[in-house]
């Protein structure tokens, strides 16, 4: 049973990972900040401007 | 006692690898069932990352965990970031895994699965998984650095140069080629359009929920955005049914070109909360789950391959693309055997994420076996079709004949039997007007898996799952556009940047919009030029992109094999030094073959002649549109000698380099940052 917790969880941190959640946490840990619609906005700025100058695989 | 059961383990292993590839390539005769081509392939893979990768790893690069990656050393919560190896597995495989892999395989199964699987699992063992993992390492050893950065300082300046402007026509290339792919599985399909049509006001919808209602809510976004595109897929079909709406989004391949480069344009040129990322999430949580499910369904299914081994088209004379097997299904599969747009994502944002050197080793390797093994169900999926509803679906009207019964007449000439009335029927079954000439690979590849997913519910879910893999493969694919669309744009404005300041400030309007207009022209000149053209464009433009992509993987070999005798590793440069012969030798080839080849379906200057001499005898049916596909023959031959001296420079480049650090005139300065240990403990990764 724990391994199956275990392995949800690295599914979920996965995904969290991909969907940029893990680094929004990352980015208030290292800040020292609170979450607000203000400071996603901000991070979600910063994450997009350098994720979308790179290219894409085919 | 635990070393000797691995022995045997990994023997056992070995005999199921060596009997199911013997399995697939001596049987005749009867269709073989798919199970061998996934037992094959997994055990290859296996033996493949446990004993190669690892003496790669081992001997080659002599791998350190106690060595700081540059995640620790730079660590900046951002791009810098210790990440679980798993995570990072998955994360990396996202990135790499595109269109490509799904495409290529279904086209190249014309000559028989045999040839393209072979391809497949040797090509990523030897070669693919090989560029990817090196690439990764040396980008890791170099604080991040990207493929371009490491070819102007390993190389030399010309180096850096070339693989820019490489990587900028590879881009126009692909963008076209993969919007040819959409546009083919959308032609006259109004369901189809609906739901992709329907994609883009979900994705905005997102992206504001997003970013005001619930901000940093991600997954549950997605979850939403995904309920939303079912329901598209639903809706489609009723609007496909509706007397009024239906003539609304049947459109002609010319009028969706169209829209597709509009499209670009705008979302190129929109805030990229709005439409592009929010989309980006939702085409990368679907993709995981469509590949996740596949593996299931192919496993739970075994359909069998119904495709022989070998077509009678071995001979060069396929209808999907002009050319025999060697070297054209070399450069038709490149993404799931060896793709050199990987090790741009090598170099990229995977290893400023490596925790610990070791896990470069599944990263690298890992990941790009696994791609391959999609490469490996794409390929099933696209054999498990009856072959005469396969070359029906992938076969164009100039080839095989402008109606339905004489497209039938010719398939089943071929030794293929279809009739007008199976088309019919399966047409009708999964909600599209016809299903004849739907060249590109997509609609194939989605009429097997459909197969394959609905093989428990009868064929009264096959329109559901056929447009639920078409909306699979386009959501992904117009993520790719309007994202490369955007890269296009900054690499022309970093290039022109240097001609006129303004035009490299990314903020400038004017520069933006002028840039965005003009890389989505180049594309878009190419994807018109393929739906017009009457032998379906992909005949042309697909090679022109295998070439491209695998000239990229060339010049990531070069670099490769210049920082392994740096290393002082000159005798393993055969590693690298191997598949860099086969694919300068693949690729010149076919370049070479496109170019002057005397037969017309094959070479563009052949094909520009021949039409030429019909315009000169007056027996062109049009003149207009003649004299535009010698113009766009000619150009393709253009682009491809282009692609060819480029690679050949950065070739002798590096040749130039090897020699002289082998022979001792030239120093082989180390680029690599200096050892640091590491501090990271294991509880943080």
């Amino acid at each position: 049973m724990s391994r199956v917790r275990g392995f949800w969880a690295l599914v979920l941190a996965l995904l969290r990972e991909l969907g940029d959640e893990n680094a929004y946490r990352r980015h208030l840990a290292a800040h020292g900040r609170a979450h607000s619609r203000r400071e996603w906005q901000k991070f979600s700025d910063q994450r997009l401007l350098a994720r979308f100058v790179r290219p894409r695989c085919c | 006692m635990r070393k000797i059961l691995g022995h045997v383990l990994w023997a056992a292993v070995a005999i199921l690898a060596a009997y199911a590839l013997a399995g697939i390539a001596l049987k005749r005769g009867e269709p073989i069932n798919s199970i061998w081509l996934v037992v094959a392939a997994a055990c290859t893979y296996l033996l493949g990352f446990r004993f190669y990768a690892k003496f790669i790893a081992a001997r080659v690069m002599a791998l350190n965990n106690e060595r700081a990656t540059p995640a620790e050393r730079l660590r900046n919560g951002h791009d810098f970031e210790p990440t679980n190896k798993w995570i990072l597995f998955g994360h990396h495989f996202a990135a790499i895994a595109g269109p490509g892999p799904l495409v290529g395989p279904v086209l190249a199964a014309q000559f028989g699965y045999l040839p393209g699987t072979l391809w497949i699992i040797i090509g990523a063992v030897l070669g693919g998984c090989v560029q990817d993992f090196v690439i990764l390492f040396a980008s890791m050893r170099r604080d991040g650095k990207s493929l371009g950065k490491m070819a102007r300082e390993e190389i030399g300046k010309l180096g850096g140069l070339i693989a820019l402007v490489t990587v900028l026509l590879i881009i126009i290339i692909l963008l076209a080629v993969i919007a040819l792919v959409v546009v083919n599985a959308l032609k006259g399909s109004p369901w189809g359009t609906f739901t992709i049509a329907a994609t883009m006001p979900i994705a905005i919808f997102m992206g504001l929920y997003l970013r005001y209602w619930r901000p940093g809510k991600v997954l549950e976004v997605s979850l939403i955005g995904f309920g939303l595109v079912l329901l598209a897929i639903l809706g489609g079909e009723w609007v496909a049914k509706s007397p009024s709406l239906a003539p609304l989004f049947t459109l002609s391949g010319v009028a969706l070109a169209v829209s597709v480069i509009v499209y670009g344009f705008f979302a190129s040129a929109l805030p990229v909360w709005l439409l592009l990322a929010p989309r980006d999430y939702l085409s990368t949580f679907v993709k995981l789950g469509v590949v996740l499910m596949l593996a299931i369904g192919i496993v739970l299914v075994r359909p069998t391959m119904n495709l022989p081994a070998f077509t009678r088209f071995v001979d060069g004379t396929g209808p999907i693309f002009a050319g025999t097997i060697f070297p054209f299904c070399f450069i038709t599969i490149a993404c799931g055997a060896i793709s050199g747009f990987h090790s741009l994502i090598s170099s990229g944002t995977t290893p400023k994420m490596i925790a610990r050197e070791w896990h470069a080793w599944p990263v690298g390797y890992g990941s790009m076996a696994l791609e391959s093994f999609v490469a490996i169900m794409a390929m099933i999926a696209a054999c498990a079709l009856q072959p005469g509803v396969y070359f029906a679906v992938n076969s164009p009207a100039g080839v095989v004949g402008a109606t339905p019964e004489a497209a039938a007449a010719t398939i089943s000439a071929w030794g293929f039997p279809v009739t007008p009335a199976d088309m019919e029927t399966l047409a009708r079954d999964v909600g599209e007007q016809t299903l004849f000439y739907r060249t590109g690979g997509a609609p194939s590849l989605a009429l097997g898996m459909a197969h394959i997913f609905a093989s428990g519910g009868g064929r009264a879910l096959l329109g559901f799952w056929y447009h639920f893999a078409i909306m699979f493969e386009a959501l992904f694919i117009l993520t790719i556009i309007d994202a490369g669309t955007r890269v296009g744009r900054f690499m022309l404005q970093d290039l022109l940047g240097h001609i006129h300041k303004p035009l490299g400030r990314t903020s400038w309007i004017p520069g933006v919009i002028a840039t965005s207009a003009v890389i989505v022209l180049a594309w878009g000149y190419f994807l018109y030029q393929g739906v017009v053209d009457p032998l379906g464009g992909i005949n042309s433009l697909w090679p022109l992109f295998g070439i491209a992509n695998q000239l990229l993987a060339a010049v990531a070999l070069c670099v490769a094999t210049t920082i392994l005798i740096k290393m002082h590793r000159a005798r393993y440069m055969w590693i690298t030094c191997l598949p860099l012969a086969w694919l300068v030798t693949v690729t010149f080839t076919a370049g070479y073959l496109k170019i002057f080849s005397p037969a017309p379906r094959i070479g563009f200057l052949a094909q520009a002649a021949q039409l030429q001499s019909r315009l000169d005898a007056g027996t062109a049916a049009n003149i207009a549109d003649t004299q535009a596909l010698i113009f766009n023959a000619r150009l393709d031959a253009a682009v491809c000698a282009i692609f060819l001296v480029l690679v050949l420079t950065i070739l002798v480049d590096s040749i130039r380099v090897w020699t002289g650090i082998l022979r001792g005139k030239r120093e082989a300065r180390m680029l690599e940052a200096p050892f640091v240990a590491t501090r990271l403990r294991a509880e943080e990764i």
